[in-house]
């Protein structure tokens, strides 16, 4: 099972990041998720999202997915998204696995069906 | 107030420049609910201080879909009554998170400053070093000094410090719902505006309910075929503008949503870039972010080409102003003469039934019909779903478009989130006292 992001789908909305950090902390808050909706290249309108698993991060950029070994020193031709250094101190993506009504909460609750199971 | 809240009210006086805090009372909201009920009550607590009331709706910045929303009450330079203009794209919930549910700014400043808003602090600032610069270079200067591109901001350009009659607070770099010139206001009051950051949390009382239940409502959201749609300019088509989408895609980039908005109302226009570019523009400014319809279709109206459309609203985000008042008003033709029309805005724009609502959102449904019929109703109707929207904060276009966001559900969550009984007969309550 893994998280299946499709970044032209996306509309930037965070409704991800607030259910993946709701499934960590019990409340609403933005600072635990695992997944989030980097949104730094406003002017540029230029968006996707960040979804960090144990080992890896994935970034899921309108032109194509990448995904970055964590410890692996980052390409420098690519500028980092503010939102990508808070996400490496986050515990990484555990499929929800004690929402068993729900699965993957970034799943469940994308408005526009961007997120899904593969 | 223990949960949907993070407990504060911020009272700013910028005469003394002092700063104080009072604790929101859950007897307030068992009585005024939330958002513009209880902005309402706190303008009229400090009317004599001419107050700028920024507050959140109760559901905001929660899994309630489309809970997007806050607001800005004052008494507009335009209508010369108090008004409420709604609070756009991921602001407002950077505005609960960064520690306070309302704001209230009092008095007038001797110098220029900005509010810095973050984690349950608040400072004045000084804003020597922003002030006379535009929106966009302000809202980067800031980002820039605090170190942290995701701040957001609600400022005043040129127009405000000048006090145009129409200038507009604006959100981070874009123009905003603001037809009532709440920008003059600001400069007015020496205040260049406000940045919000925080990364708080906001406790629920009953929170698995509150999540299962926002589950099941986003799935009848979801059965709605209209969100196959995206964009401004499918909007504009809904309500009998067809020739606006064919207008504007040849410089539509992509379309974004408000915070947990469904539909992606924001549409991105590439000007100086070729708008089906999915890498990373290299341009600095390659478009501006439109949210204004009316705006849109108003440059239209007078003739501009689309790219031309997209500059003016460029030019007037960066200035301040509400570029719907200037399409309206300006009398100009040309992008050039537009531009140089700024200062010079005057006249008057219709604010549609009392007043309190702006235009900028359609003044009837979207997409959908809600069995209304003839134009009194549906104002009636309209009134009602504004005032609603921006009592829980739900995005106020988004809230036009979709039936099964009801007063019930809206109820519903917010007493499963408060613990508090919140009835019908209340909600009705806080209207009538919002309607007058």
């Amino acid at each position: 099972m893994g998280i299946k992001i499709n970044a032209l789908k996306c509309t930037n909305c965070m409704a991800c990041e607030m259910v993946c950090s709701y499934h960590r902390d019990d409340g609403f808050a933005f600072l635990s998720a695992c997944i989030v909706a980097y949104r730094a290249r406003e002017k540029k309108d230029y968006f996707g999202v960040l979804l960090k698993e144990e080992d890896v991060l994935i970034v899921a950029r309108p032109e194509g997915l990448e995904i970055n070994k964590i410890g692996e020193e980052a390409d420098p031709d690519k500028e980092a998204d503010a939102s990508a250094k808070p996400m490496l101190l986050r515990e990484g993506c555990d499929f929800c696995e004690d929402m068993d009504d729900y699965g993957p909460m970034c799943v469940a609750f994308c408005p526009v069906d961007a997120i899904t199971l593969d | 107030m223990e949960y949907l809240s993070t407990d504060k009210i911020l009272v700013i006086d910028l005469n003394a420049a002092q700063v104080e805090e009072e604790e929101l009372l859950e007897s307030l909201v068992e009585e005024k609910i939330g958002g513009i009920g209880i902005a309402k009550y706190l303008y009229e607590k400090y009317e004599n201080d001419d107050p700028i009331v920024i507050g959140t709706g109760l559901l905001t910045g929660t899994t309630y879909p489309a809970s997007a929303a806050g607001g800005i009450t004052a008494k507009s330079p335009v209508t010369g009554s108090v008004c409420h203009c709604p609070v756009i794209y991921k602001l407002g919930v950077e505005i609960k998170y960064s520690g306070f549910d309302y704001i209230v700014v009092k008095g007038r400043s001797d110098s220029p400053v900005y509010l810095w808003i973050h984690d349950g602090v608040a400072d004045i600032s000084d804003a020597s070093d922003v002030w006379g610069k535009d929106v966009w270079e302000s809202t980067d200067e800031l980002r820039k000094f605090v170190g942290d591109d995701l701040l957001q901001t609600m400022l005043i350009g040129p127009a405000g410090e000048n006090g145009s009659d129409y200038a507009q607070v604006c959100y981070n770099h874009w123009s905003s719902p603001d037809r009532f010139g709440f920008g003059k206001l600001f400069g007015a009051k020496n205040l260049k505006g406000l940045a919000f950051r925080g990364m708080g949390l906001i406790e629920v009382a009953e929170p698995e309910d509150y999540v299962e239940r926002s589950l099941e409502i986003l799935k009848q959201v979801k059965e709605n075929s209209f969100l196959e749609k995206k964009g401004l300019g499918q909007i504009l088509t809904a309500l009998g503008e067809e020739g606006v989408s064919d207008w504007i895609d040849p410089v539509t980039h992509r379309h974004s949503a408000d915070y947990f908005t469904p539909y992606a109302s924001n549409t991105a226009l590439f000007l100086d870039e070729d708008p089906g570019l999915l890498e990373e523009s290299k341009k600095e400014e390659p478009g501006v972010l439109v949210s204004d319809i009316y705006a849109l279709l108003g440059f239209k109206n007078v003739g501009l080409s689309v790219k031309d459309a997209g500059h003016a609203l460029k030019a007037c985000a960066k200035y301040g102003i509400d570029p719907f008042a200037v399409a309206q008003l300006s009398g100009k033709t040309t992008l050039e003469e537009i531009k140089d029309s700024f200062d010079s805005i005057n006249g008057e724009i219709t604010i549609p039934g009392s007043g309190l609502f702006t235009p900028w959102c359609p003044t009837g449904p979207i997409f959908n019909d809600f069995n209304l019929s003839g134009k009194d109703e549906i104002m009636a109707w309209w009134e009602r779903r504004q005032a609603v929207s921006m009592i829980f904060g739900i995005q106020p276009m988004f809230s036009l478009m979709c039936p099964e966001l009801t007063e019930e559900n809206m109820l519903e969550l917010a007493s499963l989130g408060t613990d508090l009984e919140l009835t019908q007969e209340i909600l009705d309550a806080v209207i009538d006292d919002i309607l007058g």
